[in-house]
């Protein structure tokens, strides 16, 4: 019954004819700017050279912005999105591989961020159409985001900052999705921004201010002895700006003459600055005692949206000291005035462009950065080349056209690259395999299981530590064996890895999310142009290499993929020859998901 | 701040008997130990970690109640604009005051200790009933002021920046990892998995289950030899389906495990490897041989209930200590005679609304270690209560001032030791004399510990079955407190 099940079930037969979103390469993205769009039934279904000449065609009137365009090879492209997107389309690799890296960066970079792409707007949405609040919604947004946003790197970044800039559900958010939604479309809206905007949004934003507890916080009361609550304080420093150690240029630790680590922050750095977060409540008409400590009336008030304002009355006036600088005592408590202070004191120290660059080089590229890579998109944070610091998209070009993210020599070497997350193994199949949704609203919701999911689900880390540390060593590993690091391991347990195989084996079979009327579950993939290629095995597979390895494919796992397929003879009747290759796939995509080759990104 | 390395420091320590007490030489003892891992055992041991994962406020969870105590307690703790003062022995809950004060959990619990202090008093958190209950049956023990050193400090030595300190004191992360490795810097391996590791030849081939989380990665339970088992709270986790085709394929699963086990040249590839491959061989050998629940299995977890709202639930650490419980009524059958576990509570980050969230915690970890005292009493084949000894570790204990609705992140805490082995009814270290100045004070209440994680460790690790030499190698920074090597806490 099970194989019957299966066979009917495996995607590409049935179609998604009434999807109402779909699966949108970054090239249509810029291609809907100003020129025609190619469907992206179009796309899985061309012959790749026609397709490609259609990209290369409709991309020459659009390198407008003086890049000139050397195209590169499809394994640069697709490790290029990888790298930058939620995963690569057969689309996105012709593309890239047609217009070069840097062309497609720049183009990324200069879309503009577009609320109706956002959480916010999908929860707004969901709302209007009667839907329950519930944090669902919100994580959603997030996959249906990553699914078909056409400006995927600015969305890839996001992501990767809100693993930087944690929030998290299982913390105090009051499960409130415009507050959460909102602070996530905060990231992305500053994802190629500048970093002092982007902490003062982060430190402002309610969510944050709920989740680290400065919302509300109170000034010292001498009196009673009471003392600032110093949690914002303490994990702005050590996660969002300067990290815990002074750092050389190049991200590595300063050493003190007896050759110690030097920290980079004291207590008292923290109990100054905790003075600066007092006062901090929601935004409104007023500044009245009620606005301080009530919620807004409704779940979904503009001030769960709305960066929170200084409340002078429960600010401290006191003087506040921290890394060296001095906020003198005010007579009149001014929480703004003090907070431009911290902000500018923290925003320029010079630990920050080591310290930040390191972190969203793991997330994007490689656990182990070399030095000099490190140092290399530092100095791009400290200076833009016009002058500026903090220029995030620039750093995020820097990190993605390094020769260290580009080589593929670099990326041969041992225990280079990094563990794929759970989520982006996941979002990396649905945009392969044009998942559409047939409810339209993705309905994915939460992913934590790790006996039957991804042990994991966005927006919902067990603390401000993220999901795994940056410094994550996997003990007695082949990796902590060469010294080297792999935080994404930290989730990889001897549950989750047994309990990804399940789920993937569901979601390969029957799609993802949750079950419709028809118990079809939402979010369907398309097997179409896979399945025709079922007869040829050796065809396939270099597809699948293409789309879903980067090109590195290896000769076993090919060897043990084509075994496999080859197990099920193509033969009966024509329905049976269709189901049998519908098999083929799933088997094959099986494989190749819960294998090495895929889920070690290089 | 702290000058880790200093020479003088060294010269100093050299004096004591060892150049190595800063933990430099700490690799080549261990990596001695794992290549033996030979102790015996006859019998069978388990040691489970309950840790508290955000920094518990023992203030709130071990009470000095004599006047003084008691005064400064109540001048720190009660300021607007919510006190954190609990309220004194005796007094009656208030089922109509706010969930959010002390009055509406009535007074802390009286203990009296079998050695008495002079002048002292003590009591536990109102929720905590049940450990009230095992500590004056002798069942439970608490151990006062534990945190992380590396030498005895005292307050001018903090204040003056003198001799070594723990590194990234009050950091979540960073306090975690020393209470767990108590390793220096870049820790990798933890004391549990080192302990762990003395019984590879013992366990034998129950040696895959010598460290367990059913919480996910530990850094306590890492070994040098033996690797952590993560199981999931409802038992082994089976990769596919092994007695079904695979999508019309009839062999393809066995084609899927082939490939999901072939070793790999690329270092992060074989990890994953490896990892899968263990996590294959283990639910396969576990899921044969372990018990379930209910009528003839193990106790099964009870629902929480949240003394403050009445909502029901379940309790996260009962429903990770009923897994235990399950596997040490299989050690026979695994044929394992030394493991380690690991558990956790999390939530204890109480910097706002303490009252509220921290009096749930407590009632949750109330309830927890009653569950697993029940359990293990009422084990199939028999009482193993005495086999077995909780218990709990945490980042750092906090500020003894509030901050108005919380408290902040401190170092030394209050602890509880669990079980038939454990000497209980007895508070061992030395408790803190409460107020902001003191002796013990870091700042705000901030309890400079008086007992090392190290010494607190070595005294379970000793009745574990690690012997002197062991001792040392596990714990580095043991040899700087002298002949206070252990705290004597199980009987003799």
């Amino acid at each position: 019954m099970l194989v019957a099940l299966a066979l009917t079930a495996c995607g590409g037969g049935g179609g998604a004819g009434d999807s109402t979103a779909s699966v949108a390469t970054t090239g249509t993205a810029v291609a809907s700017i100003g020129t025609a769009a190619t469907t992206p039934a179009d796309a899985a279904s061309a012959d790749s050279a026609d397709h490609a000449d259609a990209l290369a065609s409709r991309s020459t009137s659009r390198i407008a912005g003086g890049v000139a365009s050397s195209g590169t090879t499809q394994t640069d492209a697709a490790r290029l999105l990888t790298q930058g997107t939620f995963g690569p389309t057969l689309a996105d690799i012709q593309y890239v591989a047609s217009l070069g890296a840097k062309v497609w960066v720049t183009e990324q970079l200069a879309l503009p961020y577009t609320a109706s792409r956002g959480i916010q707007a999908h929860v707004k949405a969901q709302a209007a159409a009667g839907v329950a609040p519930y944090q669902d919604v919100v994580l959603d947004g997030f996959w249906k985001q990553a699914v078909t946003t056409p400006d995927q790197l600015r969305a890839r970044v996001a992501f990767a900052l809100s693993q930087i800039f944690v929030v998290s559900f299982l913390g105090d958010l009051d499960d409130n999705t415009d507050l959460v939604s909102s602070y996530y479309d905060m990231l992305s809206a500053n994802a190629f921004g500048d970093y002092r905007t982007l902490l003062e949004a982060v430190t402002r934003h309610p969510a944050m201010g709920k989740y680290l507890s400065h919302m509300r916080n109170l000034k010292e009361d001498t009196s009673t002895g009471r003392l600032p609550n110093e949690n914002y304080a303490r994990e702005m420093l050590q996660l969002f700006s300067i990290g815990i150690y002074q750092l050389n240029a190049d991200g590595s630790n300063k050493l003190d003459a007896n050759g110690a680590t030097i920290p980079a922050f004291t207590s008292a750095d923290v109990q100054g600055l905790a003075r600066v977060f007092t006062g901090w409540s929601w935004a409104g008409a007023d500044k009245t005692d009620q606005r301080f400590w009530n919620n807004p009336p409704t779940r979904d008030d503009i001030a769960y949206s709305t960066p929170m304002q200084g409340y002078p009355q429960y600010h401290s006036n006191a003087e506040k000291k921290f890394l060296g600088k001095t906020v003198a005592a005010q007579s009149t408590a001014n929480p703004e005035a003090s907070l431009k202070v911290a902000l500018d004191a923290v925003a320029a120290h010079s630990n920050v462009g080591p310290f930040i660059s390191k972190l969203l080089i793991q997330r994007l590229v490689t656990s182990n950065p070399t030095p000099g890579y490190v140092g290399r998109v530092a100095a791009v944070f400290n200076d833009n080349g016009a002058g500026k610091r903090g220029d995030l998209g620039a750093v995020v070009s820097a990190i993605l056209l390094d020769s260290e993210a580009r080589s593929t020599d670099v990326a041969a070497t041992a225990g280079y690259g990094k563990l794929r997350e759970p989520i982006l193994r996941a979002t990396a199949w649905m945009r392969a395999f044009g998942v559409t949704s047939l409810s339209g609203a993705y309905t994915v919701g939460i992913t934590d299981s790790s006996s039957a999911s991804l042990n994991q689900s966005p927006l919902r880390s067990p603390s401000v530590f993220n999901f795994f540390r940056p410094t994550y060593v996997v003990p007695g590993s082949s990796m902590a064996a060469r010294g080297l690091v792999a935080p994404e391991m930290q989730i990889n347990t001897t549950t989750s890895v047994a309990g990804y195989v399940n789920a993937m084996y569901y979601w390969v079979l029957y799609g993802a999310g949750k079950q419709g009327a028809a118990g079809k579950f939402d979010l369907q993939p398309d097997y179409t142009s896979q399945i025709s290629m079922a007869g040829d095995p050796d065809k396939l597979l270099d597809h699948l290499n293409t789309l879903l390895f980067t090109g590195r494919l290896s000769a076993t796992l090919r060897q043990q993929l084509k075994d496999v397929m080859n197990d099920i003879p193509l033969d009966g009747t024509a329905a049976s020859i269709a189901d049998k290759s519908r098999a083929r796939v799933c088997l094959a995509l099986l494989m190749s998901l819960t294998s090495p080759d895929f889920i070690i990104q290089k | 701040m702290h000058k880790p390395f200093s020479p003088s420091r060294r010269r100093l320590l050299a004096g004591l008997g060892s150049a190595s007490a800063l933990g430099l030489a700490a690799t080549p003892f261990l990596k001695t130990l794992a290549a033996t891992g030979t102790n015996s055992a006859s019998d069978y041991k388990a040691l489970v970690c309950v840790f508290l994962l955000g920094g518990n406020d023992a203030y709130n969870t071990v009470l000095a109640t004599d006047s003084a105590s008691w005064s400064a307690y109540t001048a720190a703790r009660n300021v607007m604009p919510q006190s954190l003062a609990l309220a004194p022995p005796g007094t009656p809950r208030v089922a109509s005051a706010d969930i959010n004060t002390p009055a509406a959990y009535g007074g802390v619990l009286p203990i009296v200790p079998r050695t008495a202090v002079s002048g002292r008093s003590f009591a536990l958190h109102p929720m905590l009933p049940s450990i009230r209950d095992m500590f004056a049956s002798g069942r439970a023990a608490i151990v006062a002021n534990v945190g992380t050193l590396v030498q005895p400090t005292t307050r001018d030595d903090y204040l003056a920046g003198r001799g070594a300190l723990p590194p990234r004191l009050f950091s979540h992360n960073d306090q975690q990892s020393m209470w767990q490795s108590s390793a220096a810097e870049s820790p990798q391996f933890g004391w549990g998995g080192a302990m762990a590791d003395l019984f590879t030849d013992a366990n034998a081939s129950a040696a895959a289950f010598s460290a367990v989380s059913a919480t996910g990665s530990s850094m306590w339970l890492a070994g040098r030899n033996v690797n952590m088992y993560q199981v999931n709270t409802n038992g082994p986790v089976i990769a596919g389906f092994p007695k079904e085709w695979l999508y019309g394929s009839r062999y393809g699963w066995d084609q899927l495990y082939a490939a999901l086990r072939t070793t790999r040249a690329d270092p992060l590839e074989q990890d994953q490897v490896a990892l899968i491959t263990r996590s294959m061989g283990s639910a396969s050998q576990l899921s044969a041989v372990l018990p379930g629940t209910g009528s003839g299995g193990v106790l099964a977890a009870p629902l929480h209930t949240n003394p403050l709202t009445g909502a029901v639930g379940p309790n996260p650490l009962s429903q990770q200590l009923e897994i235990v419980a399950r596997m040490i009524a299989a050690r026979t059958d695994l044929g394992a005679k030394r493991q380690v576990f690991f558990v956790t509570l999390s939530g204890f980050d109480t910097h706002v609304t303490q009252n509220q969230g921290h009096t749930d915690l407590m009632a949750k970890l109330d309830g927890a270690l009653a569950y697993f005292n029940s359990a293990l009493a009422s084990l199939p084949g028999g009482d193993a209560s005495s086999l077995v000894t909780t218990f709990t570790a945490s980042d750092f204990g906090r500020t003894l001032q509030s901050n108005g609705t919380g408290t902040d992140h401190g170092w030394g805490g209050h602890h509880f030791v669990m079980g038939g082995a454990v000497q209980g009814g007895d508070i061992y270290g030395q408790f803190p004399t409460i107020g902001l100045s003191t002796a013990t004070d870091a700042g705000n209440g901030r309890l400079i510990p008086t007992t090392s994680v190290d010494q607190y460790g070595a005294s379970l690790a000793s009745w574990f079955g690690a012997t002197g030499d062991q001792l040392d190698a596990i714990f580095p920074n043991l040899r700087n407190f002298g002949s206070a090597r252990t705290l004597g806490l199980f009987r003799g």
